[in-house]
């Protein structure tokens, strides 16, 4: 991981990872835990998933919030690798 | 020696067979690479992307600036050439000026990636096309497209960490070399014979389809 930008994609790959190993239903403090980021590193990729609807929330009838994947989410993390395969070879 | 032709059927078609299969594969390269960058908004895949749209219009324009260019001979009263010549050469210098910088600065756009750049790569582009559009010629757009990739070439190389040169590199510098050629080679008078016109072309062939087989790998 050679650049800011390619570090980037990988964190958010962790991220979406990390949702789906905890059977795509995790909160979002053990979540920040898991992702080794600071709180404000975290907030901001986290609003960044949100927007680009990777992730959405899930309120329970106990008020409690939890991550979980979308469709998109899960997609990216199908074509993370193949992604980074094209990166590289391409040197973009 | 400059080989002067008259309009022939079999070279007309070999151009538009040329031109087709050109564009179909920049186009194939700039829609298969979408669902990527959708995903990722990662600015090196949108400078790789957009440089191939680019050489696919330019391929579209070069081809028609070539039909004006032998208008004179075969159907004038249908394009005008004194009209339709500049109002070709303004985008074609446009759009294949920014297709050969965006496609380098996919490479190295992490060295100097802001706005100040993008408006010179603008700012370059239009220039080109503007100075192709007074002068009327497309001869000059090919001199300075030549001084243009020797520049960003050399700038790129040191601005690469890789000093090496890469076989992706190496297609890269195809890509933008064969553009030059291709657009040396329209007109009525060729600097080479119908048989290695005939074999830039097939090489310009070979050099996409050799890029879309590596994206086609990686991105299903």
């Amino acid at each position: 991981m050679s650049n800011r930008k390619r570090e980037r994609l990988e964190v958010i790959h962790d991220i979406l990872r990390i949702i789906m190993e905890n059977h795509n239903s995790i909160k979002p403090t053990p979540l920040l835990r898991y992702s080794n980021l600071s709180s404000s590193s975290f907030s901001e990729y986290y609003n960044e998933l949100l927007a680009k609807e990777f992730i959405k929330e899930i309120t329970d009838k106990k008020e409690r919030k939890y991550i979980t994947l979308t469709d998109k989410g899960f997609n990216y993390i199908e074509k993370y690798s193949l992604i980074l395969g094209f990166i590289d070879e391409f040197e973009l | 020696m400059a080989f002067i032709r008259f309009f022939d059927p079999m070279s007309f078609g070999t151009e538009f067979l040329f031109t087709v299969i050109a564009v179909v594969f920049c186009f194939l390269i700039y829609f298969k690479t979408k669902e990527s960058y959708q995903l990722t908004k990662y600015k090196g895949i949108k400078y790789f992307r957009v440089a191939f749209l680019f050489f696919g219009l330019s391929y579209i324009l070069r081809f028609l600036f070539s039909l004006v260019l032998l208008s004179k001979i075969a159907f004038d009263f249908i394009l005008p050439r004194g009209m339709f010549a500049p109002l070709f050469i303004l985008p074609l210098g446009y759009f294949s000026t920014i297709g050969i910088i965006y496609l380098i600065f996919s490479a190295v756009w992490k060295k100097f990636d802001n706005k100040g750049v993008h408006f010179l790569a603008h700012t370059v582009a239009t220039l080109l096309s503007l100075i192709s559009f007074f002068i009327r010629s497309h001869l000059i757009l090919l001199y300075s497209q030549t001084a243009l990739l020797i520049l960003v070439t050399i700038l790129s190389s040191i601005a690469k960490e890789k000093k090496r040169l890469s076989k992706t590199r190496v297609l890269y510098l195809l890509v933008s070399l064969l553009w030059l050629i291709n657009l040396l080679i329209i007109g009525r008078k060729k600097p080479f014979s119908f048989e290695i016109v005939l074999f830039f072309e097939f090489v310009s062939l070979v050099v996409f389809i050799v890029i879309y087989h590596k994206i086609s790998k990686w991105v299903k």
